[in-house]
């Protein structure tokens, strides 16, 4: 429970600094997608529940305030919650080497999802256009953020899971 | 044993999850698909509960701004910087409306009609709270909604330029499309001679800073670099005669009969701060009984 409230609090959080300081500058640059960075490193961490979960409150959010379909954002995002989930366990998660490579291939595919259905389906073609403006400098500055916060992220989440376990535990030694 | 069953059962839950969630998401896509502008429950609840924490992140923003330039001699320049700029906008919008008040009644003259006097539109001054948080659209939020008297389809300014206009409103937030955005398309025409033309947002040119416009039918061949744009009379939601930005670029197209380009927008739109909301909507189509 108090994970829950915990990673709710940090999402809410990261999405206001998504909205205001990370865009404050000018509205035409380029800036890293810290929702997703949070979604693909809790799937990662956590696995498909919590990944499908993170990332449809983090797409939803998104949609509320800024997208003209409802579930447009939350679609994807959850599906990049569930797919990193798969590779829960099976990689050590303290290693920074495999969020890396999976933030930059989701961002990657959530930039086509969002090119595909918002911008191609209305006949803008100019693909390299887009690669080089916007997938690619997302890619980098969300996989810069990575660097620099998945470790953070790892020990919040941590000392927030040993606390869960030593309860988990305490409860089936009394029982 | 008991643990492969663990996990088929782990599996299964997350699994049935996913497709419920799915379900949903695929449901609100269609519900919402084709919306015009709905005003759910939804985006009241999400506006009253996250705008006032923008809102206040911005202030803390703003106040380490100020901190940051905190030197009085600066400040004082900023001020009075501040000042002259809002001046020079307020110049350039009154030299566009002279110049189109100037057309007007030459217009009229040769009519001999009596000239017609564009109308002050009343505004109300916003800040802006918070922006898209994706890379691909240009939109914003800004901090006066519903209470302050504010509709769907309003235009909104930065200095003499139009920047927008109004796509969702809450109690005490506005969602703002920019002029840039990619979906956007604006009707606009020469200010000298009324000829008219579409401006359109465009992604790729987002960069430089600049939006396209073609299908400019310029019979007198007037429009050369930095001739104003303005709404036109035509429009459907923007009012007319709004300054849209100047030539950059013309060209004639392939067919010899239209003209297409780029333009510089008027509003400066690396750093939207204060943004001005026309408290009036379009006037259109009334049947006459």
């Amino acid at each position: 429970m108090r994970r829950k409230v915990v990673i709710f609090i940090i999402l809410w959080v990261f999405f206001i600094l998504q909205t205001t300081v990370f865009q404050l500058q000018t509205v035409t640059g380029v800036s890293p997608n810290l929702l997703l960075f949070l979604t693909v490193s809790l799937a990662f961490m956590q696995g498909k529940k919590e990944g499908l979960v993170v990332g449809f409150l983090s797409g939803l959010l998104i949609d509320l305030f800024y997208s003209r379909t409802l579930g447009f954002h939350a679609l994807i995002y959850l599906l990049i919650g569930y797919g990193t989930g798969y590779f829960c366990h099976v990689f050590f998660d303290e290693d920074v080497k495999m969020p890396i490579i999976l933030v930059a291939v989701t961002d990657f595919i959530y930039s086509m999802y969002i090119y595909v259905f918002g911008f191609l389906l209305r006949g803008r073609l100019e693909f390299g256009i887009y690669l080089t403006q916007i997938i690619l400098p997302e890619i980098i500055y969300t996989v810069l953020i990575t660097l620099i916060f998945y470790r953070l992220l790892f020990k919040i989440n941590h000392a927030l899971m040993d606390r869960q376990k030593e309860e988990r535990q305490s409860l089936w030694i009394r029982d | 044993m008991r643990r492969t069953r663990k996990f088929f059962n782990d599996l299964l839950k997350s699994r049935h999850f996913l497709i419920v969630l799915i379900i949903i998401c695929l449901t609100l896509i269609l519900a919402t698909f084709t919306r015009e502008n709905s005003q759910g429950p939804l985006y009241t609840i999400a506006g009253t509960v996250i705008t006032p924490f923008q809102n206040g992140v911005n202030r803390v923003g703003d106040a380490l701004m100020n901190w940051a330039s905190g030197f009085k001699n600066v400040q004082k320049l900023n001020t009075e910087n501040e000042e002259l700029r809002a001046k020079i906008e307020e110049l350039t919008a009154q030299n566009n409306q002279l110049i189109q008040a100037q057309a007007e009644l030459k217009r009229l003259e040769d009519l001999y009609e009596l000239d017609q006097e564009y109308p002050e539109y009343t505004k109300v001054a916003a800040s802006v709270i918070s922006k898209d948080p994706g890379n691909w659209y240009s939109t914003f939020v800004i901090n006066k909604g519903k209470a302050d008297g504010l509709a769907v389809d309003m235009n909104v300014l930065a200095g003499s330029g139009l920047i927008g206009i109004i796509t969702e409103t809450g109690e005490n937030w506005s969602t703002v499309r920019t002029i840039i955005d990619d979906a956007s398309s604006i009707s606009g025409m020469v200010a000298s001679t009324s000829d008219t033309c579409v401006v359109s947002g465009n992604l790729s040119m987002m960069n430089s800073g600049k939006i396209e416009f073609s299908e400019l039918k310029d019979r007198d061949e007037v429009v050369t670099e930095g001739t104003a744009i303005v709404t036109s009379n035509i429009s459907t939601k923007y009012l007319t005669g709004l300054l849209i930005g100047y030539v950059a670029e013309v060209a004639e197209d392939s067919n010899h009969l239209t003209k297409s380009g780029t333009l510089i927008p008027a509003a400066d739109f690396k750093n939207i701060r204060e943004v001005l909301v026309i408290k009036e909507l379009k006037q259109t189509k009334e049947m006459p009984n």
